[in-house]
């Protein structure tokens, strides 16, 4: 690093007047008359001066301190004119992007009434922007769980500070490697050697990514204490009532007490009073009615100095409670027979052979025929799929079960070993599992010759192929079987929503369904939010951003079709956590520095008292009046 | 002339209550260098005065008025009784009148000193002299010796006209003194004893003169702790030499060395028999005669 940069001169032209020393000395000998003062006699002053201790260098030295202390005075005056400045670390980078942390703790304040992390951030931002230089450039990046680039690398003040304005705090997690890959994929633009992070530091420790320049990660002031809601979710009870479950934690350093406040529909449905302790969190359990869909809200109330705001509320959609529809072919005589002994169940066809529905929560069928049928979940029974029908044979030969993934919903507590299959579904030659994995279908169970029983997903709907059909196997006398219908029924509860809801966290909407394809539609949502998303073929609307906790409608051609809640829900983000190191793959990582960057330092003002300084001084030892002689006689 | 209070005043000099103490205080001299002519103080050796010295045995010759006859009637054997001899003391009161001593009131306060030495002198019967130095190579003006109540008069008048300025240092002063001297006794100098000269030769002449040395130094108050602010160009009043000062630790050797100027002085007035004091020119009359003077023995 050049050291000739580490000072610069805001105004060198000043330098000018350093021709002024030049009189000074000049004047300084001409007009070097001492005052005359009659005193009695030289006697003892002669003495006194022969003195040895009169004499020493220092003493010497002493006698030409008047000129010196002008000549320091006019230096200090000609260094204050040209405007020197300490170049800090910043100054000394010519290019420079800034990444701005601007999730949900970002919002907390260090005290009532007092800043946020992201105020905080920006002040610094501001300091850095006011004192670029003509040679140097910034770009303004901000990331929450996305990254954002507000501007390109640029020295324009007023583009960069316009920018900065607009960064606001989003109600979502950080995540602080989508901002490290928009810089390093910034960098094969525009090369740097240093990025500055400004973060609260609520991430995880761990990120993965390979740290390719130099970061300087800047770690904000710790906010204040903070409690909120973590967790919100509802469970089916057996009597159609839903068991709303909230959980409350706080920082590592909040301890207080808080009411929790729970509204279905904007209509009191609970109360209760909570207290945390340091490190400790909460569960209240509040019953809600199912009879009807409900929007319910649970609020946080804290006592005390509460932080951070946007955690202290969460909101959850329940639908109303119904029994789920599922349609079994009457020639699965077993299936249907497991289903009956299942609660909540309506079975299709009913006793009567009818089946007035074409959509069902779960489809069990061996008929080709049926597999028009629309269901969440499926079981094709003995069904070769179509795309799969070059890839394996079912012969007659039987087979055996040789490995299964446990770990499957719908395999879960099946033991399926000696089970006895006489169908023998066998793959082609050469044909692999990454065939079926490429054509979407994941193997569950393997036979000796193929895949027993597949999965695939498709979009919302999973479907399971059982390549052998169960009647021609020794299954439905075991334990296994009714853990298998149960396990579907379970599955198909969750993916309807019928058993278990989670509220929705911020960030990204789920999936909603509108009345028509391609249609589009318009989002509301809190603080003024409003977006316009078109529907895809599925008549869904996807990936609809959700930055701030609240109520998002979604209208069509002017009609409300849905309204969806998002919430915090981030124990990270609520806990306020504060790392002081981020490690990076290959070992490498990055501490953080809270004093903030180095900025230049305007060094006039020292300068400037020092003058001061060396003017009181000379007054003190020079411009007292030397007048002790006045009552000399005549 | 009139005081403070309204009332005639019989010198400028010394106010009338102050000199009607200085009446009845008398110079007190310890080693009583006298004259010859017969005065009001004790001799050394026997006299004729009524002041009972010491007995000795009688020897053929003796004037036997002398003898104590009680002794003799008691003893049987012949004693004489021995008598003081009362002899007359001249004292000399040496004004340093110099440029040096215009400053900050020392000469006046050197003769309103010289006044009371000489109210005290004459009339205590003494021999009172003054002689006041101003110029180098000039005679000194000088008064006396005079004698009796008679003189104060003749003596004030002296003083008070007496005028600062001139280059006479002292120690030439007293050599031009003791050309004409008259008797043994007391040399009263008043000076501020600020001299580029050796005061040494001066004490030794004053005492192989007879004289028993009386040092009354007087200085100003910025003589005693000066205040040097910035750098200043000093010129002596007495020779018009230069000297440029510049403050610092230079206060702090100037005390230094005028405190051993002063032990000097002081040792050589001892060493010959004499007594020396420094007073400040702003201290009070009164309290240097009839306090700092007293305690220390010089008048009674």
């Amino acid at each position: 690093m050049d050291s000739m940069r580490l000072f610069g001169f805001y105004a060198p032209s000043m330098a000018w007047l350093a021709l002024l020393i030049v009189p000074l000395v000049l004047f300084y000998f001409l007009k070097l008359k001492r005052p005359r003062a009659m005193i009695p006699s030289l006697v003892l002053w002669q003495q006194v001066i022969n003195d040895q201790r009169v004499n020493s260098p220092f003493q010497r030295f002493k006698r030409n301190l008047l000129l010196l202390l002008q000549l320091i005075l006019l230096g200090a005056v000609i260094a204050a004119a040209t405007q020197p400045f300490w170049r800090g670390r910043v100054s000394r980078i010519s290019r420079l992007p800034i990444l701005i942390d601007c999730s949900a703790s970002m919002a907390a304040l260090d005290k009532p009434g007092g800043v946020s992390r992201l105020d905080a951030a920006k002040q610094k931002v501001r300091e850095i922007i006011g004192g670029l230089l003509s040679d140097q450039e910034v770009c303004l990046i901000s990331f929450d769980r996305t990254a954002r680039k507000w501007t390109d690398f640029t020295g324009n003040r007023k583009i960069l500070l316009e920018a900065l304005a607009q960064i606001a705090v989003q109600d979502v997690p950080s995540d602080v490697e989508d901002a490290l890959r928009m810089t390093e994929a910034l960098a094969r633009s525009y090369p740097f050697g240093e990025v500055l992070l400004f973060s609260d530091g609520n991430f995880p420790t761990q990120a993965d990514f390979e740290l390719s320049f130099s970061l300087n990660y800047q770690k904000l002031p710790p906010a204040g204490p903070n409690v909120g809601i973590t967790s919100l979710n509802a469970n089916r009870t057996p009597d159609g009532m839903w068991d709303v479950f909230a959980r409350f934690e706080g920082s590592p350093d909040a301890e207080t007490a808080a009411t929790v406040e729970v509204t279905r529909d904007e209509a009191p449905a609970g109360k209760e009073n909570v207290r945390l302790a340091k490190g400790q969190s909460e569960r209240m359990v509040f019953r809600i009615s199912g009879d009807r869909a409900s929007s319910v809200e649970v609020k946080l109330f804290p006592d005390g100095f509460d932080s951070l705001g946007s955690d202290n509320r969460a909101l959850i959609e329940l639908p109303a409670l119904r029994s789920l529809w599922v349609f079994a072919a009457p020639s699965l005589v077993s299936y249907r027979h497991a289903l009956s002994a299942l609660p909540a169940i309506r079975l299709f066809p009913d006793e009567q052979g009818k089946c007035g529905e074409s959509s069902f929560d779960l489809v069990i069928t061996d008929r080709a025929e049926d597999l028009a049928l629309e269901g969440r979940i499926s079981l094709y029974v003995g069904l070769v799929p179509k795309p799969l029908s070059h890839l394996l044979t079912v012969g007659k030969e039987g087979t055996a079960v040789v490995d299964w993934r446990r770990d499957s919903p719908i395999l879960q507590h099946i033991e399926m070993k000696d089970m006895v299959i006489l169908d023998n579904p066998r793959s082609g030659e050469n044909v692999r599992e990454g065939d079926y994995e490429s054509l979407g279908y994941e193997v569950l169970v393997h036979g000796g010759n193929g895949p027993l029983l597949l999965e695939k997903r498709s979009g919302e709907k999973l479907a399971y192929s059982m390549l052998f059909h169960s009647d021609r196997s020794t299954f439905p006398y075991r334990i296994g079987f009714p853990i298998l219908i149960s396990n579907l029924v379970r599955l198909a509860m969750q993916q309807t929503g019928l058993a278990e809801v989670r509220a929705n966290p911020t960030g990204v909407l789920p999936p909603i369904g509108v009345r028509s394809e391609n249609s589009l539609c318009r989002v509301e949502g809190p603080d003024g939010y409003t977006r316009e998303e078109k529907s895809d073929g599925n008549r869904k609307l996807s990936g609809i951003p959700a930055p701030h906790v609240g109520h998002y409608s979604i209208f069509e051609q002017g009609t409300k079709v849905a309204e969806v809640g998002a919430s915090l829900l981030s124990a990270r983000e609520t806990g306020l956590l504060s790392i002081e190191q981020i490690q990076f793959n290959e070992g490498l990582s990055v501490t953080a520095a809270s004093g903030g960057p180095k900025m230049d330092r305007s060094l006039w003002a020292l300068l400037a008292m020092i003058g001061f300084c060396v003017l009181l001084v000379e007054w003190l030892y020079y411009h007292r009046s030397p007048g002790w002689f006045a009552g000399a006689g005549n | 002339m009139e005081g403070a209070t309204g009332e005639p005043q019989v010198t400028t000099l010394l106010d009338n209550r102050v000199l009607s103490r200085l009446e009845r205080l008398r110079i007190h001299s310890i080693r009583r260098f006298t004259d010859k002519k017969r005065g009001e103080h004790l001799a050394g050796r026997s006299g004729s005065s009524n002041e009972f010295s010491d007995y000795r045995d009688y020897v053929p010759g003796d004037d036997v008025r002398f003898v104590d006859w009680n002794i003799f009637a008691r003893l049987n054997r012949p004693y004489l009784k021995l008598y003081y001899q009362e002899e007359e003391m001249h004292v000399a009161l040496l004004v340093d009148a110099s440029a040096s001593m215009t400053f900050e009131g020392k000469l006046e306060r050197a003769k309103q000193l010289a006044a009371a030495f000489s109210v005290m002198g004459l009339l205590g019967t003494e021999r009172v002299s003054a002689a006041v130095f101003n110029s180098a190579g000039h005679h000194p003006a000088t008064l006396g010796p005079c004698t009796g109540r008679a003189s104060l008069l003749k003596f004030f008048t002296f003083l008070e006209a007496v005028q600062g300025g001139g280059d006479a240092p002292l120690e030439e002063g007293i050599e031009a003194f003791l050309k004409y001297r008259v008797g043994r006794g007391i040399a009263i100098l008043l000076s501020d004893f600020l001299t580029f000269g050796d005061m040494k030769r001066g004490f030794n002449r004053l005492f192989s003169s007879g004289f028993e040395t009386f040092g009354i130094q007087i200085l100003g108050r910025a003589e005693l702790d000066p205040e040097v602010a910035g750098d200043v160009r000093f010129v002596d009043s007495e020779t018009e030499k230069t000297l440029d000062v510049s403050p610092g630790e230079l206060l702090g050797i100037y005390r230094e060395y005028r405190e051993a100027f002063q032990r000097n002085l002081a040792q050589l007035c001892r060493q010959r028999s004499g007594r020396f004091v420094s007073i400040c020119s702003e201290d009070s009359l009164q309290w240097v005669l009839f306090d700092l003077l007293r305690r220390r023995g010089w008048i009674r």
